[in-house]
Formats: structure tokens, C-alpha cells, sequence
């Protein structure tokens, strides 16, 4: 039974394309009725995302590929032919490698984002939610969310930070542990010390201090998160208090100083002190690198950490990779034989009937032997049968190509007389 | 079972995982790193049965002489690297703590010492001395193990430069709370051992102390670690300084349980 893919991704087709053809949650289940009334589809999946819309499907035969893209051509609003140039069409073994990629991000923008494996369980859950999933899809689906996990457990491939705002999450988190119940100091009104500010709020922060010159920015920003506002003049306490200071002013000098940061570590008693410079120029004095307990990183410290983290994520893409290609094979194998097994056991059956009707007959002629002579004979003709039934057995479960399968399947079920 | 057995067994298995933890330690791979640690506690557990047959068949804790003695120590400091890799998930205490637990329960199996069957040797006051002295020197090091971790991780962040051991430490408030606790606790029960042991030894021989290698070696060892501890209160663990007197303090530790052999 073929497996198909056909889709456009950020790869294929640029955004226009790509918002004509996403689908809202909550349209999802009225796509998948239209998808699975198409003639010839048994189990159908839609995965729509900011960076691709793929139908999903398993299909009696592969003619079914024209009236997708039909269906596709209809959801874009657009000419059959200026669709053509940005879908791509994926059958049988390719379909698995496809899936098993994208749900470990292999095939996401940024390599190893583990958003897309939750966007491709939740595609899945609403078609077998929708009851469009027949046995194929269904072990397809459970298939690549196991892939996906071992992908991500084996290689570790979406551990680091790979944005200046998330490594300087992930140094906080290796300087903290846990960041819950932390204080954050945020100086200044920068995008990126907002964004380094939001991404560290979504892991429990107790509290974020915003500090400005303009008093109503901070007030503004401090209601963003939740959090309090303080006059500029007046933040040196909270340097002892807070746990991360965020610097991000447009101040052509330094507005924490090292003895600030020695005077807040005194009374901090052995807590350490994160401080991440993201202007420039930079706001917190250099020299602060160097006193214990102070852990100073500037815009180019976290650039370079997501750098190198990104070289690092494309080691592990090349293993993740391996592991793909090995899964895939074996997938693909369990489902050949999967496939072949009510046909094997069919000629089994119709083999082992022959087998006993005409030992039968022969033991009737032969006349009174003894229990060995009997075993032998029986044992002679059970050994003939599983001899003969060898290379179809192995030609059935090793025919790779679906359209090879069936015609292995409809030859040896006319060689031998099945039904 | 022969108690010999379960000890070479326990010895064998500990060896197979303390070399593929040390060899893998650096490729940053989780596999190598699982199975080490699957087979460490294989390990673990016939070195579990080999104290436990000890136990029925000498009728007292497995304290008696160095061969019982390191063994014990080296149970206790897996157990509580386990405890504590359950709890933080840390790897990297492995390649501090695994050859440590191998090079102890090697002492047991080559060292051949006669049981203490004098009613002296296995009094209440002597098993305490022992059992507290063994209890605080595992603490004290892993304390140590995670003090290094803590320095490692310090470095690191320090200079920016994360090395192949980064995704294997875990956070350097993790590294500082364990090694200051196990220090702290240690140590406390390590001094209530040796006070213990002091009180044995006035008992039997009419003495406080005298000037064997054991003894010796073991006030060195609770002096220097009664600075390592200082340093970690005060926040200046970072101090080269610091970092020697621990390598001191380890050494003293290891003189002492060795001097037990010549008590």
C-alpha cells in the first residue's frame, strides 16, 4: 500500500505560498475530511506548519498523487501550473526518511529545533482524533515519534542554544541550575535585553526589576513582565539583590562598575552574580570579569556561544542522519514482511493441506510400518514442503517497491491456487 | 557463594566501567557514558553481596581490618555518587569517583589482613570509630569530586571557554552545593570517628593517640580538610591555594587507610 507525500516547505516555496496553503487548528478537521474524500485514500495526515503544509496519506495506489495536488491547487488559489514549481512529491521509503527527519529537525530551518516534533504529534493526534488514520498511518506516526525521541536522546542535537538570547539562557542555567525563584535586573530598553528578559521570564523567574532612563518605558516593560520598575538612579541595591542583570542601554559609558559588582557580591554571601552586557558600546565595566563569583558576558561572548553551538548541532545532524537511515531501513523491512505475512500464511496453509492430504494417501498404501518408519516419512515430506516455500517466503518479505510486491504477491498466489 | 567470588566480580565489573567512562568521558557522547555507569552498578551490586556474605559469616561489619575497611569506603562512595547522579544526573563525578571506588576495592582484594578477634577489636567503641571514619571519609570525598567539578565549571565560565567536559558538569550551583554539603557533612562525621577512635585507643592502650601512619595521617587529613571546608564557607574554593590543599588532604586520606595495614 503506498505511502505519499506531497508538499511545499520553506525550501520549496517562499511565504506567500505557504500562508495560502496553512491551515488553522481549528480548520484542520474539515481539511482532513476533504483530503480523505479523494478517491483512493485509505488514511490521510496534514502537517501544517510556519515552514511547510504536507499531505500525508496512504492510498491504494499511487494515482492518487494528481487529485492532491488538485486539492492543493484549489487551497492555494492559485494556477495548477505555478503550484508545480514549489511541490514536491515523496513515495514509500523516501515518505519514512521524510517524516523521520522533519519530526527530529533534520529538515527544519534551524537544524535541531525541537519545536517541529510536537507540531508533527499534533498533526498526527488530530487525524486519528478525526478517525483519519488507517493501520498504516497509524504505525508510521507512532514510528517517527520514536524516531524523534531517540534522535534527540541519542545525539543531544537540540541542547544548545543556537539564538544570543537563549545562550545566554543556557549560561544562566549553567551558572543557576534552576532559575526558579531568581531575580533579574533589566537595565535599559534594548530589543535584545527585552528578548534575553522574556525567553529567562518563561522559566519561572521570582522577579524582573526594570530600570530606564525614561521612567515610562521601564514602567511599560516592567507591566510586560509581570514585573517592577525603578528609577535608573537608583539600582545599585538591586545589583545585590538580583541574580541577573541584563545590561541594554543606549549609555555611551559604563553604568555598572566594578565596584558596584564587589559591593553587591559582599552582601551577597557566596551567590553568584551573571552579568550580560548586550550593548554597545558596552555598559558593564570589563574589569568585572575578573572578580570571583561575577560571570560577565558580552554581545560577542553569546554570539560566539551560538556560533559554536551551531557547528556543534551540524556534528550531530550528521548523526542524527545515521540513525535515520538505519531506522528507516528497519521500519521499512518490518513493514515488507508485515505486509507479505497473511499471503505467506495463506501458502503455509494451502501447502500443509496438500502435504497431509497426500501423506495420508501414501501411508495408506504403504501398509502397517513401524512409528520410526512413520516419522520418517513424515518428517521427509514436512522437510519438501518448508524447502519449496523457502525463496517464495524470502522473495515476498525482501520485494522492496510496492508495485514489485504485487506482483509477487498476485504471482505466487496463482502459481500455488490461492484465493 | 565464596565471598572471593563476588569480590573479583564486583572488581572486574568496576574496572570494565571505570575505563569506558574514562575513555568515552571527552566524545560527548550519552551512550558510552549509560553503559559505564550500567556496569559500575552491576558492580555495585556483587560488591553488595560480598559485604553482605561478610556480614553473616563474621557476625560484625565489614570494618575490621583494610581489606574490609576500603572495601566499605568504596561501597559508600559509589552508593552516594549514585544517590547523587539520581538526583543532579552528573556524569563527570565519574572520572573522580570511579577510579577511586576501583582503586579501594583492589586494596581489598590484594591486601591480606587476619580478622580483629580480640573482644577489644570488635568492641562498640572500635565498630562506631570505624563505621563514622568510614562514613565521613566517603562524604569528605565526594565532597572533593564535586569541589573539582565546581573548579572545572568556574573555569569554564570564566573563560569563556566551555571544554569537552561542559555538557557533562552540571550547573556550577550544583557542583558548589554538593561538594560544600558532602564537605560539611563529612567532615562532621569524620571528627565525631576520630573522636571515636581517640577514645578507643585510651581504652586499650591506655594512650589518646600515638604516632602511627594511620593516626598520623588522619588528623593531617582532618586539618587539611578542616581548611577545604573554610575555603568553601568564605567562598575563596577557587584558590589555587585551595585546590593544593585538597590534593593534600586526598593524599593524607589515602595514607591513612593505608596505615591501617600496619596497625
Amino acid at each position: 500500500m503506498p505511502l505519499i507525500v506531497v508538499g511545499v516547505n520553506h525550501r520549496t516555496a517562499a511565504v506567500d505560498v505557504r500562508e495560502r496553503l496553512s491551515i488553522a487548528p481549528s480548520r484542520m478537521a474539515d481539511t482532513l475530511d476533504e483530503l480523505r474524500a479523494l478517491d483512493g485514500i485509505n488514511g490521510a495526515s496534514v502537517l501544517s506548519t510556519c515552514n511547510r503544509v504536507e499531505a500525508i496519506v496512504s492510498a491504494s495506489a499511487e494515482d492518487v498523487i494528481e487529485p492532491i495536488v488538485d486539492w492543493l491547487t484549489q487551497r492555494a488559489g492559485t494556477a495548477r501550473a505555478e503550484l508545480e514549481k514549489h511541490v514536491y512529491i515523496l513515495r514509500h521509503g523516501d515518505v519514512l526518511k521524510h517524516l523521520f527527519r522533519v519530526a527530529s529537525g533534520l529538515d527544519s530551518m534551524i537544524v535541531g529545533e525541537p519545536q517541529i516534533a510536537g507540531q508533527v504529534r499534533a498533526a498526527f493526534l488530530a487525524s486519528r482524533e478525526r478517525g483519519a488514520l488507517d493501520s498504516l498511518l497509524s504505525q508510521v506516526f507512532d514510528q517517527t515519534m520514536r524516531v524523534a525521541k531517540r534522535v534527540r536522546t541519542d545525539t543531544g542535537i537540540g541542547e544548545h542554544a543556537v539564538s544570543v538570547p537563549y545562550a545566554a539562557v543556557e549560561l544562566a542555567k549553567k551558572i543557576f541550575g534552576d532559575l526558579h525563584g531568581l531575580q533579574v535586573l533589566l537595565l535599559g530598553a534594548g530589543d535584545m535585553g527585552e528578548l534575553t528578559a522574556e525567553h529567562l521570564s518563561a522559566f519561572g523567574l521570582e522577579q524582573i526589576f526594570v530600570a530606564n532612563r525614561a521612567h515610562d518605558r521601564a514602567i511599560e516593560l516592567a507591566e510586560r513582565f509581570h514585573g517592577q520598575a525603578v528609577k535608573f538612579e537608583n539600582v545599585e541595591p538591586y545589583l545585590a539583590s538580583c541574580d541577573i542583570v541584563i545590561a541594554s542601554t543606549a549609555a555611551p559609558h559604563f553604568v555598572v562598575e566594578s565596584d558596584h559588582v564587589h559591593r553587591a557580591l559582599a552582601t551577597r554571601r557566596r551567590r553568584n552574580l551573571f552579568l550580560i552586557d548586550l550593548s554597545v558600546p558596552r555598559n558593564i565595566d570589563p574589569a568585572i570579569a575578573g572578580i570571583d563569583g561575577a560571570y560577565l558576558y558580552n554581545i560577542d561572548d553569546l554570539q560566539q556561544v551560538a556560533n559554536s553551538n551551531r557547528e556543534l548541532r551540524m556534528q550531530k545532524a550528521h548523526e542524527a542522519e545515521e540513525i535515520v537511515e538505519r531506522e528507516v531501513e528497519g521500519f521499512r523491512r518490518r513493514l515488507v514482511a508485515q505486509d507479505a505475512v497473511p499471503t505467506i500464511v495463506e501458502l503455509q496453509g494451502r501447502l500443509e493441506d496438500i502435504r497431509a492430504h497426500e501423506l495420508e494417501k501414501c501411508l495408506r498404501r504403504m501398509g502397517p510400518m513401524s512409528a520410526d518408519q512413520r516419522a520418517a516419512i513424515e518428517q521427509l515430506s514436512t522437510q519438501l514442503v518448508n524447502k519449496i516455500l523457502h525463496y517464495p517466503i524470502l522473495q515476498l518479505k525482501e520485494a522492496d517497491e510496492p508495485a514489485e510486491r504485487e506482483t509477487l504477491r498476485k504471482t505466487i498466489r496463482k502459481i500455488f491456487g490461492l484465493r | 557463594m565464596s565471598p572471593n567470588l563476588t569480590l573479583y566480580a564486583a572488581l572486574a565489573l568496576y574496572a570494565a566501567g571505570t575505563i569506558v567512562a574514562l575513555a568515552t568521558l571527552f566524545t560527548r557522547e550519552k551512550r558510552p557514558q549509560h553503559v559505564a555507569l550500567g556496569v559500575m552498578i552491576a558492580g555495585f551490586v556483587a560488591h553488595t553481596v560480598w559485604i553482605g556474605t561478610i556480614c553473616v559469616r563474621t557476625h560484625h561489619p565489614p570494618l575490621t581490618n583494610l581489606p574490609e575497611a576500603a572495601g566499605f569506603t568504596a561501597w559508600l562512595v559509589f552508593a552516594i555518587e549514585l544517590a547523587l547522579f539520581i538526583r543532579y544526573r552528573v556524569h563527570a563525578a565519574s572520572f573522580f569517583v570511579y577510579p577511586l571506588v576501583l582503586m579501594l576495592l583492589t586494596l581489598s582484594a590484594v591486601v591480606h589482613d587476619p580478622f580483629i578477634k580480640t573482644p577489644a577489636g570488635i568492641s562498640r567503641l572500635f565498630i562506631t570509630h570505624v563505621f563514622l571514619t568510614t562514613i565521613g571519609v566517603a562524604g569528605l570525598l565526594i565532597g572533593l569530586a564535586f569541589g573539582v567539578l565546581a573548579w572545572a565549571q568556574d573555569r569554564a565560565l570564566k573563560t569563556k571557554n566551555r571544554g569537552a567536559l561542559w555538557d557533562w558538569i552540571p550547573s556550577l550551583n550544583v557542583c558548589k552545593t554538593v561538594s560544600y554539603r558532602a564537605l560539611a557533612i563529612g567532615f562532621s562525621i569524620y571528627t565525631l570517628g576520630i573522636l571515636a577512635g581517640i577514645l578507643w585507643s585510651y581504652r586499650t592502650t591506655a594512650g589518646l593517640m600515638d604516632l602511627r601512619v594511620k593516626q598520623v595521617g588522619a588528623v593531617v587529613a582532618w586539618i587539611l580538610f578542616a581548611i577545604v571546608l573554610q575555603a568553601y564557607i568564605s567562598d575563596t574554593y577557587r584558590t589555587r591555594r585551595t585546590a593544593v590543599i585538597g590534593a593534600c588532604a586526598f593524599v593524607a586520606i589515602m595514607v591513612a587507610i593505608l596505615g591501617i595495614h600496619h596497625a
